[in-house]
């Protein structure tokens, strides 16, 4: 169920592009399906063949860049119109469509969209050809339908290059989000969270704040709201959407065309009145292109996917201080599923957790990061995830410290199975956990 | 020899039972003055609000500047009345809290956009440079049909229509309404089509027709 939902929104979002190029490149409708379907096989066989270890990647790498070219074009397009060289509307209306543009657009887009559709789609590990042939077929029957409906679309939907483009990584980053792998505004969000905090870190380091009363009780609670989660999801939202709104007040900003060489004044301001009603036709895109970015966040905020996270079991110390878990007990640590166990002692508690890596690896890590408030983790495909910033943790990477990685313990494997020092666990949830939820909604 | 502005072909308007206008063959030649009399019921009223695409005949043919009426949309109609017809009405219809200069701006708001200027130097074609800021009920009778002038022509149509826009002036306010009308359509060349009982009025005109009980009459030529 979960699956099909995926796919139908993909394939959607492969039909806006569809419908977004035929808009763009009038008269080259043949053209661009028969590029539409070969970006997507390509795109498709490419990861399908691709051997590397993280194809996740290079799918991200090449959204990334792809949302980078937005950033370039729209400040390049503001800057055309309000720098020196202000171009008006018919500059921008007419297009030059050789072919080679409309099937370079469609290729490229095709190449991601197929890429993107592959590694939603088709189970790991398994045949992936019955997969990549059904997903090749709908995917023509989408495009070809997006392309041949495209002259239902009202006519006063115009659109710009910059437009365009824009619309087309947005879609194309809405693919994205529907898998956790591939999304690319938690990341953002997390790294604008990070560069703050570092920011901050370093700022006070570098003016020498003193650990004034003041600063304690005042300063202290409004540099708090700079550590807060709200902080990096706002920041990230800003990236994100700017390039966009940055589209619509170019769009806005396009100077009038000339007008005072026609003599009759009702006929000025005729072409005057077409033109502010083009451009304010013009803006209905990048509307419209918010909304799918705010679907796109809606994903990365509320994924759609299913995580194992077992309710923690509790357990007790032995005399000698040690909590010693069976390895094949009434749960199997080997099985590579994540286990949580919870310690309480004389008021204080702690929570960790126990995972057999791909590698064979068994970790013991406290059920928190350094770094967020301790919402835990839960695993999903490939990754354990953490709940309060949505970093997705590779399995091969638990147990190394750092970042917003699980806080690996201290352990032994012995014959009874895992020994683990209590009160390790307990201070070490103290240092580190406590001090991260102290901040009211915030990470440390 | 200029082209027909104007082609009707069997042109009716009926009311349930009642036809106001029987079938009517009119063509108008483009820039001309036509005058169209007749007594209270004739039929002149429903003929001028057929030309300016203000009502729908109910059968027959009808072409303004080679566009078809007949076929136009609600919203094709509108474009066609913003953009080739200008009217003056005897009552003026002048929106009283706003000054001559904005009444004359609204009519440029709703065919494109505003050009206080190009209203400005309108009012001032019809001689009130000097009342820009006053509301219709700071202006006399002659005053306020002069800026229904200027707002019917201030966006070039090539069809100016006046439903009796003397009826409510005095003598000599006719002869100014009348002679400005006579400069501007001298000047802009648009075709003006003058409802009026005014027989002196009507003579302002190339050529009059006349309707009684929604049939045309009568025809003839003023020599203008």
């Amino acid at each position: 169920m979960m699956a099909a939902q995926k796919l139908i929104a993909l394939l959607l979002a492969w039909s806006g592009i569809a419908a977004a190029l035929a808009r763009y490149f009038p008269g080259r409708r043949k053209v661009l399906l028969l590029s539409c379907v070969c970006g997507f096989a390509g795109g498709m066989f490419l990861l399908a063949l691709c051997k590397v270890d993280s194809p996740a990647s290079i799918i991200r790498f090449s959204a990334g860049a792809a949302f980078l070219s937005v950033w370039m074009t729209a400040l390049t397009a503001l800057y055309r119109v309000t720098g020196r060289g202000g171009k008006s509307l018919p500059s921008e209306d007419i297009h030059p469509t050789p072919v080679f543009m409309a099937s370079g657009a469609a290729v490229m887009s095709g190449l991601l969209a197929g890429a993107i559709s592959v590694y939603l789609m088709v189970p790991k590990g398994g045949a992936a050809l019955p997969y990549i042939l059904t997903l090749g077929l709908a995917s023509a029957l989408f495009a070809g339908s997006a392309i041949a409906l495209e002259r239902f679309i009202p006519k006063i939907i115009t659109l710009t290059t910059t437009a365009t483009l824009t619309l087309v990584v947005s879609l194309l980053l809405f693919a994205t989000s529907l898998t956790l792998q591939l999304d690319l505004f938690a990341p953002l969000s997390m790294k604008v969270m990070k560069f703050i905090h570092d920011f901050v870190h370093q700022f006070f380091e570098s003016m020498l704040v003193p650990d004034h009363l003041f600063f304690r009780h005042d300063v202290w609670v409004y540099i708090g709201y700079l550590f807060s989660r709200g902080v990096g999801f706002w920041g990230g939202l800003l990236l994100w959407f700017a390039p966009v709104i940055l589209v619509g007040v170019a769009i806005r900003l396009e100077p009038l065309p000339p007008v005072s060489h026609i003599r009759q004044g009702a006929e000025r301001r005729k072409q005057l009145a077409n033109f502010i009603r083009v451009r304010r036709n013009r803006l209905i895109v990048p509307g419209f292109t918010m909304l799918i970015l705010a679907a796109a966040v809606y994903n990365s905020s509320y994924p759609n996917v299913e995580y194992w996270d077992p309710p923690p079991v509790v357990v007790t110390m032995n005399p000698s201080g040690m909590i010693v878990i069976p390895k094949k007990g009434e749960i199997d640590l080997e099985d590579g599923k994540l286990h949580k166990y919870l310690f309480r002692q004389k008021g204080r508690e702690a929570r960790f957790m126990i995972l057999m890596t791909p590698n064979g690896k068994l970790t013991v890590t406290l059920d928190a990061c350094a770094i967020c408030k301790p919402d835990g983790y839960g695993q999903t495909e490939g990754a354990v995830i953490c709940y309060y910033c949505k970093t997705l943790i590779p399995l091969e990477t638990v147990g190394r410290p750092g970042g917003c990685n699980p806080v690996p313990l201290p352990f032994e494997v012995k014959e009874e199975g895992i020994s683990i020092d209590a009160l390790t666990i307990l201070n070490r949830w103290g240092e580190t956990v406590t001090s991260t939820s102290r901040i009211e909604g915030g990470g440390k | 020899m200029a082209s027909d502005i104007i082609e009707t072909s069997g042109l009716t308007r009926s009311y349930g039972e009642i036809c106001a206008l029987k079938p009517l063959d009119l063509t108008v030649p483009a820039g001309q003055w036509l005058s169209v009399m007749g007594h209270s019921g004739s039929g002149k009223s429903t003929l001028l609000n057929l030309l300016g695409g203000l009502d729908r005949p109910s059968g027959g043919s009808l072409r303004l500047g080679g566009e078809d009426l007949m076929t136009l949309s609600e919203d094709g109609l509108a474009r066609f009345r913003r953009e080739f017809v200008g009217i003056i009405f005897q009552q003026h219809h002048l929106v009283p809290y706003l000054t001559a200069l904005e009444n004359v701006m609204m009519a440029q708001y709703f065919h494109s956009v505003p050009d206080e200027a190009e209203a400005c130097s309108a009012l001032e074609k019809v001689g009130l440079g000097h009342r820009l800021k006053n509301r219709p009920g700071e202006l006399s009778g002659g005053e306020q049909q002069r800026v229904c002038i200027a707002r019917a022509i201030i966006n070039s149509p090539k069809l100016l229509l006046g439903d009796e826009p003397t009826g409510n002036l005095d003598h000599q306010n006719t002869g100014m309404v009348m002679e400005l009308l006579n400069e501007l359509r001298a000047e802009q060349q648009f075709t003006i089509i003058l409802v009026t009982h005014n027989r002196d009025v009507a003579a302002w005109g190339e050529r009059i027709i006349s309707l009684d009980d929604g049939v045309l009459v009568r025809e003839e030529r003023t020599g203008r």
